[in-house]
């Protein structure tokens, strides 16, 4: 371990980031010294390794030391496992029982496994337990809650292992189960399955032998209401209802990645897991994917629950889709991928920076963004023209020009991401990058740039070298028969003009004999003048033809049945596949760039109840009034008592008036006692220190306005029903006032955060970040990459790691917020402003958090610029080290100040998950060995070699180039694991293209579902009656039925108080405040889709058992809305 | 103009009428009857009349006498076995879905169910026992419907009571044996009395004796005809999984072709073929569906029916109701079949609502799918699916057949509730289950009737053995129930 290997200049960058981020803590301690707060200082950790982050995590002393000896000669793994071992044994921590020194020691290799990141460890595991056997000897009980989902399979499954390798040493049997034990699992799985989502799904027989065999009890908290119904009431197993986090760890965990612990289990020697080889031998699904000769089949997987609004740019593999082209651009990799930003307007507006695409291969989703130097997608226009468009000037020009797109561009994917999927690498489509190396190899020259028909031609046949991408068509995609055709076609029809540079087919003879078909599904771009196809640099296409000068046929029959063939003999040069397959791909979630608000969102953590109204507005409450004879203002309210050390006081404030800092005054609910202890030493129950109570809020209100000598002339101020904390601390409520008055909202833990999608980025230019080579330098940036030194703005540099480039709506956030800290600094806790910042110019550079949902941990990041895109674009080892990629997920920012300050465990909900999306402990430092592995998958070349693309040919495992391709793995320890990164693909401006997805900006879901199939309907490569049908059964038929059956089993709520019933109440009226009592489904919510489904299954045909399903649950709406008394009247009557 | 008729009346006595008082009015289906109540109950200060102020009490009796679920018996006596529908949802549906329907909906239950009890019970309003301090071991007794079952961390069982003046929670302490295990049996919305004594501070009722409405004690002193019925159910045609092979044995023996003298002496004496729903397997009635159907088309399924059901003899009277898998409506009371299934069908099938009382040339049969069965064997302990005349016995007891809401049965808030059961049938008949079970019970005999299906995938997951091809007969002079196996 030890330090991070780093170049003089990343240690310059590190060392300015701690020393601001240690100034800002002394500012922050200094505002929380003064006792204003839960606690007198900071209560964010610093954690500059993974041990550190693992210590604080889980608060087992000394963890930080046996990680840092262990990891010296062990791979994490198996660390983990060992320190788990020491950790049961007694040999690290200080435990009073067995069962918790083994539940530590799960806990702790978790959180080693996931890298201390994730709140899987403290908050996946409810508890460990000991049960008994029927020939009385113990085993252990494992209780999964729903975040070890958080976990991830890998480390689900090791934690079992753990608990087995730690059971050992301590002698505690196996896990004996009963026979209905067994079956019951079977049946809560499958149950799961239905109601929530797993990766992969044992058999029956597997989930058998995993229960059969497994040495531990895998248990689980009850997550989901359902119940299971035929293996109920056991004994030894609490619950009926379904346990979520169990199903995951055994499916997605033991199931999924056995091999994984297999390797673990014969590294380690550990018997009573033989199992694992029936289990791995009895038919892995691996082995389905290597048949057949290599072949990549279609897969149709990315199809599957298709969402009305959510367009579908390609079937699968189908020709007109996306086109695969290999490379790395500055913000791809990492599961985002790019496309040419003309195709996200041609295609409506669907695609925009961020938006996720779920796509066919290589993984399960892509974010996406703009790519300029890619192709763009071809179309034809209405009035016949065939043209491509690669700028996003021209495709907003002619997008409502446009009548059928013919093919909708390329994708570009990193080889980085097939390695990362496993998915064997798939034939290059023929490109530039790929036909220079060629020529390069062949002449030893560098390839001219855009060469003409002509020379094209030359090389041709000078070099033997293929043609040249630009001029290579798609062939593999005409039938043997349209070749025929085509060539006859141009010999009897064809005029070349202009010195041969254009060919002249008459329109109206060539539509008729379906000749333009062909040209389109070949990709030969034509215009229409004066009723006639112009084809422009047709040499090379009139070769490949075969069909001399003069455009006379030079043969009799086609020499071989393969086109591609036909052509290489016809034409005497090598031709290329141009598009060998296609990448299906529909649209996942629309791109998010947002204010984190909790719904209702208040300014501040206060409890006022009832008082507030639904609103929860703090003026009502200031001004409520119980009855006619109770005092203005006062409330009752469930509130944290506290009292002060000194002089005895009791408030619920943080600081005495005395002048001291208050402490929790905890008492025993059940003997009434005051105890300041957790524990009860008389009842042996939890205490508290929560009471109701009347306040007199008014007075609280008035006085927090007066102490800031802030007017209230607030429009929304708004406050929380109830505390979810454990001890009910409030919030001093002039933070919410200032939070209101520069409009933020507060998280559950007393920070401001902004989410926004994540994608990634390596290099940046100032000139399109709206800030300056000056401030680049200030910020200590020196060189470009190339080398030079930074002056000009349009130089491109490499990104540092911590340094996020935010959207326009976050700075804008992130500045309010830096006004709110002033005005807190100054007016709350009296101290000099530290920001000052007016404009968000003046904020480049300020300190950041970045922090990921289901993580506890913080990373340290600083403002570098601004995006018009609605995404955070942040560099891959940033994402990574919150365990996130780029496929779609979002995260939050906030202000490292904010966090430090107004943050405080005391807030947090004292639920299950509570504890996740906190930060908890703050990552100071990436060490590229310690973020997520699947960035080590990156490739960071200037091109990919020539080997790479022949090898592509042949299906290739990745794996077997890992040695060629320049990975960021192969850079791990040495100071070039920061340094000297390059793409292959640049692109002009990391925020082309629409700004916002129509996805957002279309109105009702019908909408959104017309547009979906008018784009649908434009595009060759989509298929729209499957469209219609798949969005009927996936998202429309499920609603009707599901709102159907909820209207006739719904409860009911009371407007006043917001009481909820089970079922409608006797009486009438509220039980609780005699208010009035609605349903919670109405008949409209019911009805939304069913004029719509019935109109899109008449008009897209879709399959008559479809309609039969509409037509029979409208006839079950009708009849649950419709009296039989009054329908006999008629509508002639109303008419 | 309809609606300024109606309440001209209101208007003309002086007062206001709020629009929803107005629309719950003009909704009600004996509109001038409740105008007369309202004005006969209203409260002096009232000006502007509001839902609240419009009180059921007192008028739910009345209204009951009034409208029975038929207006007129539907008889079919062109038959020698002649038939009639007393009660049944067919073209009777009123609900459009609004909370006051629920609301009545519950009312009405609570209404007739409470009138079974309280012969018994000495009940007295719940509202009456707010505020007030009594004398510690004050014996009270309430009926309620059952909004709430909780244990307590004591183990004691807490139950909280509704009626429609408030809620009351009754506490059934785990020290007093026979009491807990009765109301272990207790389920959500069950309407049931209940005696004990009040705790010192007035607020908890400790229960003493729980009565359910419960049939009467009658010993078998009945009436019987000749002849025999026999009872089937869920026969799903058009799954995978549907037995061809024992329903056409079956076929053969309803036709009288049967090789067997016995079965065939049997199929002679027959008048009557009830069935219970179910008839086909429908389309889109679980996910996935399609991949396990030899009919793909709903209205294919039921020609393959009407095709068998059309070789019955004419000798013997057919009364079809449906089930969850049939085309119809979901949400219980189910109407019966549209025109356009009923029209394959020969006109002398009789077709039914779900549930349905019917009248067997004198004997009484209510048929009901058994929807509510899931509900039971998932809320009372020592209910299986391998036993579902136990939870027959439990509608009977309860004299309801689908007591809780919000659960499995989707329900449609209709005026009265067809699921209590007023007239005391002499046969109660459910399937759906897909398990056999017969039982007698003080004059009334339950029947399960199985299936036509083999095990389905899912049945495999959730541990259901079904037991098909077992056919009730009974004969109607004794009440006697055989078992057919094809």
């Amino acid at each position: 371990m030890g330090d991070i290997v780093v170049s003089e200049t990343m240690q310059k960058y590190f060392d300015l980031m701690e020393g601001v981020l240690h100034n800002e803590i002394e500012i922050a301690n200094r505002a929380r010294s003064q006792g204003k707060d839960p606690k007198p200082e900071t209560e964010i950790p610093l954690a500059k390794d993974l041990a550190d982050r693992v210590e604080n995590l889980i608060g087992v002393e000394g963890v930080a030391g046996r990680i840092r000896e262990l990891e010296t000669d062990l791979s994490r793994e198996e660390a983990a496992l060992a320190l788990g071992k020491d950790i049961a044994a007694g040999n690290v921590g200080n435990f009073d029982t067995k069962r918790e020194a083994i539940e530590s020691a799960i806990r702790v290799a978790i959180a080693m496994l996931t890298e201390g990141v994730v709140a899987a460890p403290i908050e996946g595991i409810d508890r460990v337990d000991l049960g008994k056997n029927d020939d009385g000897t113990e085993y252990i009980k494992i209780y999964y809650a729903g975040p070890i989902r958080s976990a991830g399979g890998t480390a689900q499954a090791l934690s079992v292992l753990v608990g087995d390798y730690v059971r050992r040493g301590i002698g505690v049997d196996r896990y004996k189960p009963r026979k209905e034990e067994v079956e019951r699992y079977v049946e809560e799985i499958l149950l799961y399955r239905r109601i929530a989502t797993l990766q992969y799904m044992p058999s029956e027989d597997e989930i058998r032998l995993i229960v059969d065999n497994c040495p531990i009890c895998i248990d689980g908290e009850p997550t989901e209401q359902e119940e299971v119904e035929g293996y109920r009431n056991l004994d030894r197993i609490e619950t009926n209802r379904v346990r979520g986090g169990m199903a995951l760890v055994l499916a997605e965990g033991l199931a999924l990645k056995a091999p994984k612990v297999q390797k673990h289990v014969n590294k380690l020697k550990i018997d009573g897991w033989e199992w694992l080889d029936t289990f791995i031998s009895g038919g892995s699904s691996d082995e389905e994917d290597k048949d057949e000769k290599n072949k990549v089949k279609p897969k149709d997987k990315y199809m599957r629950d298709l969402i009305a609004g959510r367009p579908v740019f390609s079937h699968p593999s189908r020709p007109g889709g996306f086109r695969l082209r290999y490379g790395r651009s500055r913000n791809t990799s990492f599961a985002a991928s790019g496309i040419n930003p003309a195709g996200m307007v041609i295609m409506d507006n669907f695609i925009v920076a961020g938006t996720q695409l779920k796509i066919e291969r290589p993984g399960k989703a892509a974010g996406m963004a703009p790519v300029d130097s890619i192709e763009g997608p071809t179309v034809r226009l209405y009035n016949g023209d065939v043209l491509r468009i690669d700028d996003e000037k021209t495709a907003i020009e002619l997008h409502s020009q446009v009548e059928t797109i013919i093919d909708i561009g390329e994708i570009l994917i990193n080889y980085g991401d097939f390695l990362e999927n496993n998915h064997p690498l798939i034939p290059a489509s023929y490109c530039v990058e790929w036909w220079a190396q060629e020529f390069l190899k062949k002449t030893g020259q560098n390839a001219p740039e855009n060469p003409n028909q002509h020379e094209v031609m030359d090389i041709c046949n000078r070099y033997n070298l293929p043609l040249h991408p630009d001029y290579t068509y798609i062939w593999h995609d005409i039938e043997r028969d349209e070749f025929l055709k085509l060539a006859e076609f141009i010999a009897k029809n064809g005029i070349k003009e202009d010195q041969g540079n254009r060919l002249f087919l008459p329109e109206g003879k060539a539509k008729e004999h379906g000749i333009k078909t062909i040209l389109e599904k070949l990709l030969v771009l034509h215009r229409i003048y004066d009723n006639k196809i112009a084809i422009e640099n047709p040499l090379p296409f009139i070769n490949c033809l075969g069909l001399g000068e003069d455009l006379k046929k030079q043969w009799e029959e086609l020499p071989c049945e393969d086109i591609l063939e036909c052509i290489i003999k016809l034409s005497g040069w090598t031709v290329r596949e141009k598009a060998p397959m296609r990448i299906g791909a529909r649209m996942g979630r629309p791109e998010k760039a947002n204010r984190r608000k909790m719904s209702p969102a208040p300014h501040v953590l206060f409890p006022i109840g009832e008082s507030g109204g639904n609103t929860r507005m703090l003026s009502s409450a200031a001004s409520y009034k119980a009855n006619n004879n109770s005092k203005v203002g006062e409330i009752k309210i469930e509130i944290g008592n506290r009292i002060c050390p000194s002089c005895g006081m009791e408030t619920h404030e943080f600081r005495c008036e005395c002048g001291t800092h208050t402490i929790p005054k905890l008492f025993c609910p059940r003997c009434g006692r005051a105890v300041n202890k957790d524990i009860c030493p008389k009842c042996k129950a939890a205490t508290s220190c929560v009471t109701a109570h009347n306040i007199n809020f008014k007075t609280v209100y008035d006085r927090a306005f007066e102490r800031l000598g802030e007017r209230n002339k607030l429009e929304s101020f708004k406050g929380v029903k109830r505390m979810m904390s454990k001890h009910m601390t409030p919030e001093p409520l002039e933070k919410g006032i200032l939070r209101a008055k520069h409009d933020l909202f507060t998280f559950k833990d007393g920070t401001v955060r902004y989410d926004m999608s994540d994608l990634p980025l390596t290099h940046i230019r100032a000139d399109e970040l709206g800030t300056t080579a000056e401030k680049l330098l200030e910020m200590g940036y020196e060189k470009d990459i190339r080398g030079n030194k930074l002056e000009r703005d349009d130089q491109v540099v490499t990104l540092n790691v911590q340094d996020l480039v935010v959207s326009r709506g976050a700075a804008e956030y992130i500045l309010q917020t830096t006004k709110y800290i002033d005005d807190l600094l100054v007016k709350y806790y009296g101290l000099e402003p530290y920001y000052k910042a007016e404009t968000i110019e003046d904020i480049i550079g300020v300190m950041l958090i970045g922090l990921a949902p289901h993580t506890s941990a913080g990373v340290l990041g600083r403002l570098v610029g601004f995006t018009k895109s609605s995404v955070g674009y942040a560099h891959p080892f940033f994402h990574a080290a919150k365990r996130r990629n780029c496929d779609g997920d979002e995260d939050c920012v906030m202000l490292l100040m904010d966090g430090l300050i107004n943050f405080s465990h005391e807030y947090l909900p004292d639920k299950r998950g509570g504890k996740m999306d906190a930060p908890l402990v703050l990552t100071t430092r990436i060490d590229p060995s310690e973020v997520d592995k699947e960035a080590h998958n990156i490739d960071v070349c200037s091109s990919y070699p020539l080997e790479f693309y022949e090898t592509s040919l042949n299906y290739t495992n990745p794996k077997e180039l890992e040695e060629t391709m320049d990975l960021v793995s192969s850079r791990l320890g040495t100071p070039t694991q920061f340094d000297g990164f390059m793409f292959t693909h640049d692109t002009s401006d990391i925020a082309a293209g629409p700004v916002k997805s129509a996805y957002k900006t279309l109105g009702s879901m019908v909408e959104k579902m017309d547009a979906q199939l008018s784009l649908a309907e434009k595009i060759r490569a989509v298929d729209v009656a499957d469209v219609a049908e798949r969005v009927l059964i996936s998202h429309f038929l499920p609603d009707l039925f599901g709102n159907l059956r909820a209207f006739s089993r719904q409860g009911t709520r009371c407007v006043k108080c917001g009481g909820k019933f089970r079922r409608a109440p006797l009486t009438g009226t509220c039980p609780h405040c005699g208010g009035r009592v609605i349903l919670t489904v109405h008949e409209g919510a019911v009805k939304k889709y069913l004029e719509v489904s019935l109109k899109v299954a008449k008009k897209y045909n879709v399959s008559s058992y479809t309609q039969q399903r509409i037509e029979l649950i409208g006839y079950d709406i009708e009849s649950l809305f419709k009296n039989d008394k009054s329908k006999q009247m008629g509508l002639a009557d109303y008419m | 103009m309809q609606e300024m008729s109606l309440l001209s009346d209101l208007l003309e006595a002086g007062y206001q009428v709020s629009p929803q008082a107005a629309e719950l009015i003009t909704s009600h289906n004996n509109p001038s009857a409740l105008i007369n109540h309202i004005l006969g109950s209203v409260d002096d200060s009232v000006f502007v009349i509001d839902v609240e102020d419009i009180d059921f009490t007192g008028f739910e009796e009345v209204r009951e006498a009034e409208i029975p679920c038929k207006q007129e018996p539907v008889v079919n006596t062109t038959s020698a076995n002649p038939i009639s529908v007393l009660c049944d949802i067919t073209d009777c549906s009123t609900c459009v879905g609004e909370y006051m329907e629920f609301v009545q909906y519950f009312r009405n239950r609570y209404s007739r169910l409470s009138e079974m009890i309280r012969g018994r019970v000495n009940a007295r309003p719940m509202e009456s026992l707010k505020g007030k301090r009594r004398v510690p071991g004050d014996e009270i007794s309430i009926i309620g419907m059952v909004s709430e079952i909780k244990n307590t961390s004591n183990g004691h069982r807490l139950v909280r009571f509704e009626d429609p003046t408030g809620s009351f929670q009754v506490l059934f302490s785990m020290n007093d044996k026979d009491i807990y295990e009765e109301s272990n049996k207790l389920v959500l919305d069950d309407v049931v009395g209940v005696s004990g004594n009040l705790t010192n501070d007035g607020k908890l009722l400790i229960a003493k004796k729980l009565v359910f409405p419960d049939l009467p004690n009658m010993g078998l002193s009945k009436n019987g005809i000749q002849g025999k019925a026999l009872f089937i159910s869920d026969v799903h045609i058009g799954s995978n999984t549907f037995l061809q092979e024992q329903w056409d044995d079956f076929m053969t023996f309803v036709t009288r072709q049967s090789e067997n003298p016995e079965l065939n002496k049997i199929a002679q004496q027959l008048r009557y073929i009830v069935v219970a729903g179910d008839i086909v397997d429908g389309v889109g009635i679980y996910p996935g569906q399609e991949n396990e159907l030899t009919i793909p088309d709903i209205y294919d399924q039921y020609e393959e029916v009407a095709h068998y059901f059309n070789q019955i003899p004419s000798d013997i009277t057919v009364v079809i109701g449906p089930g969850n898998h049939d085309a119809v409506r979901q949400a219980e009371p189910q109407p019966t079949f549209p025109e356009r299934i009923r029209k394959m069908f020969d006109p002398r099938i009789k077709f039914v609502g779900n549930p349905a009382l019917v009248d067997l040339d004198g004997v009484l049969v209510l048929m009901y799918h058994g929807r509510s069965i899931d509900d039971f064997v998932a809320s009372i302990q020592g209910i299986s699916y391998s036993e579902p005349e136990k939870a027959m016995l439990e509608m009977v007891k309860r004299r309801h057949l689908s007591p809780t809401y919000g659960s499995r049965v989707s329900i449609a808030p209709e005026k009265t509730d067809h699921f209590v059961i007023d007239h005391i049938p002499d046969i109660l008949h459910c399937g759906h289950v897909h398990t056999v079970g017969v039982k007698q019970y003080r004059g009334t005999l339950l029947i399960n009737s199985g299936t036509w299906q083999d095990q389905t995938e899912f049945q495999k997951r959730v541990n259901v053995v079904p037991e098909p091809a077992r056919v009730p007969v009974v004969d109607l002079a004794t009440f006697q129930p055989t078992m057919l196996q094809f």
